[in-house]
């Protein structure tokens, strides 16, 4: 009985909280020096962390071993990964033991099956998230620059092309939602964009493609897709989208003339107006200092 | 130097100046709201959009003065409608082709090729371009911003392709109207060099006899006709007006 109550005393003094803090610092003694990597023939892994986005991140309370669950002790375990993509697909595992309904729900997206068939552009929990930095999704912050982070890979070209896709992010930013999210991001960073952004079409974890009959914005589902915000919206409202293009003579091609017109009427008639304003001038210097006319 | 002595005529009633002084106001602020929404990428923009403290409240002011131009617009039909029936000065901003033949004229008499000047009417080519441009350019103003504004009651009649559209035609109509106003507008009615730093006629609402004469001698002529001119006051005004202007 003796022995009992000492065991259960022992468990409950010996809770790893107090334990916490000199964990976190023993690791950071390492890891907080600038340029601190791991190298993979794909690249370098920058394993440094900045201690002050950390404790401004919404994983501030926790333990470095919370995540890195082999990483006890020093020197780490031997590494399996052999790419530095392997390493960041193998690590995000480790955001599914808390979060696994988002990753479930990624998992059968477009960009969760393409990390299953391999490939090597597909954003993981990290691209969108970050590691070390995470910040509520809610934040404005976070959502204010969602076009940009989409945009990482959603405005490079190159990128698309292998996916058959066009980069989208730049048409975005000079539509309505893009202006106003971007002035939201940079002239009133603290205040949620009410705009459109990225997700609030396409989703965020569920993502799919554009052909896909479930995808909201399906030609089919388009419509109740904007009712979302614009409650009232009648049939005709889900026409005047542009589908991320550049307007051309094939694309909203009537946007394109309008712009084709303007693009010639106001040099044409600028030009004009300066000619005569050039004649009049001309004329008043000729009377004053010419002697003539 | 503009001349402020001597006789003078009316030229704009009150009511037209008011009207124009809240186009003016309307005008600027419109522009000052609104080419910041069309330039957001640019560091400018931004920078006077947070002046503002935001982008909903640059909407807010942009809106509120649209409805302000809106209304003197109507108003602005309903006094030239009314005042249609007046025996005097009824076809003041009539454009016809008189207008186009006086702005060739102009031009070749500028250039120094013609000796004759062509007699103006109450209102010279410049000025009838102007007012249309006005016209024209608010009409389009109005029915594009209220397309915009307004999208789901627009998509209830007409295809949805019109509000992308109408953000090209208010962008380029603005642009078009601001490049106008600096180089025609600001040119005739500011930087002449003979009615520098302003023309006063729009807010005193009289231009001097001597001026009329010479730079709108159709209407100078109308108006001795009906014995509504007074004679220009004394020779030396006279011949200062006379080489200031020919």
């Amino acid at each position: 009985m003796y022995w009992l109550i000492l065991l259960v005393a022992a468990w409950i003094l010996g809770s790893p909280q107090p334990a916490v803090a000199q964990d976190n610092e023993s690791c950071l003694a390492c890891h907080q020096v600038e340029g601190t990597a791991i190298t993979f023939p794909d690249g370098a892994l920058d394993v440094t962390i900045n201690s002050k986005k950390f404790a401004a991140s919404v994983h501030k309370d926790f333990t470095c071993t919370t995540c890195h669950t082999k990483h006890t002790g020093y020197p780490h375990p031997p590494r399996t990964a052999t790419s530095r993509r392997s390493y960041r697909v193998v690590a995000q595992q480790v955001c599914a033991t808390c979060h696994a309904d988002q990753s479930k729900t990624y998992e059968l997206s477009v960009h969760g099956r393409g990390l299953r068939m391999g490939l090597g552009d597909v954003p993981l929990c990290t691209s969108c998230h970050t590691t070390h930095a995470v910040i509520k999704p809610k934040s404005a912050a976070f959502r204010n620059s969602i076009p940009e982070t989409c945009g990482n890979c959603h405005a490079d070209d190159a990128v698309m092309r292998r996916y058959g896709l066009r980069p989208v992010y730049q048409a975005y930013v000079e539509e309505f939602h893009g202006v106003t999210t971007r002035l939201y991001r940079l002239v009133t960073p603290a205040v949620r964009s009410p705009s459109a952004v990225c997700y609030d079409c396409h989703t965020a974890h569920a993502v799919r493609r554009v052909a896909d009959p479930e995808s909201p914005v399906a030609p089919a589902n388009l419509l109740a897709t904007c009712r979302r915000c614009h409650a009232r919206a009648g049939s005709l409202f889900a026409t005047a989208w542009t589908e991320h293009r550049i307007p051309s003579l094939r694309h909203s091609t009537l946007v394109y003339l309008a712009q084709l017109f303007y693009l010639i009427l106001i040099p044409g008639v600028v030009g004009v107006l300066v000619v005569l304003t050039g004649l009049d001038l001309w004329h008043w210097a000729v009377t004053r200092w010419g002697g003539r006319a | 130097m503009m001349r402020r002595g001597g006789p003078t005529v009316e030229r704009f009633s009150l009511a037209q100046r008011v009207e124009h002084f809240v186009l003016l106001l309307s005008f600027n602020i419109l522009a000052l709201t609104g080419l910041p929404q069309k330039y957001s990428a640019a560091d400018w923009a931004q920078r006077l959009i947070a002046v503002f403290g935001g982008i909903e409240t640059t909407r807010r002011i942009h809106r509120t003065l649209a409805v302000i131009l809106i209304a003197q617009g109507l108003y602005h039909l309903v006094a030239v409608v009314a005042g249609r029936k007046r025996p005097v000065r009824r076809h003041d901003m009539h454009f016809s082709l008189a207008d186009v033949r006086d702005l060739l004229g102009d031009a070749v008499f500028l250039a120094g090729r013609r000796r004759e000047r062509p007699r103006f009417g109450r209102f010279d080519y410049r000025q009838k371009f102007e007012y249309w441009a006005v016209v024209w350019g608010t009409a389009l103003m109005v029915a594009t911003g209220l397309i915009m504004w307004f999208p789901i009651i627009v998509t209830r009649w007409l295809p949805g392709v019109v509000i992308p559209a109408s953000r090209v035609v208010h962008g380029g109509e603005a642009l078009l109207a601001l490049f106008a106003v600096i180089t025609w507008h600001f040119y005739n009615a500011h930087f002449r060099p003979n009615i520098f730093p302003m023309d006063p006629a729009m807010f005193t609402g009289q231009i001097p006899v001597e001026r009329l004469r010479h730079e709108h001698a159709g209407e100078f002529e109308d108006l001795k006709a009906r014995g509504l001119a007074p004679p220009p006051s004394h020779p030396e005004a006279q011949a200062e007006g006379k080489s200031q202007t020919d």
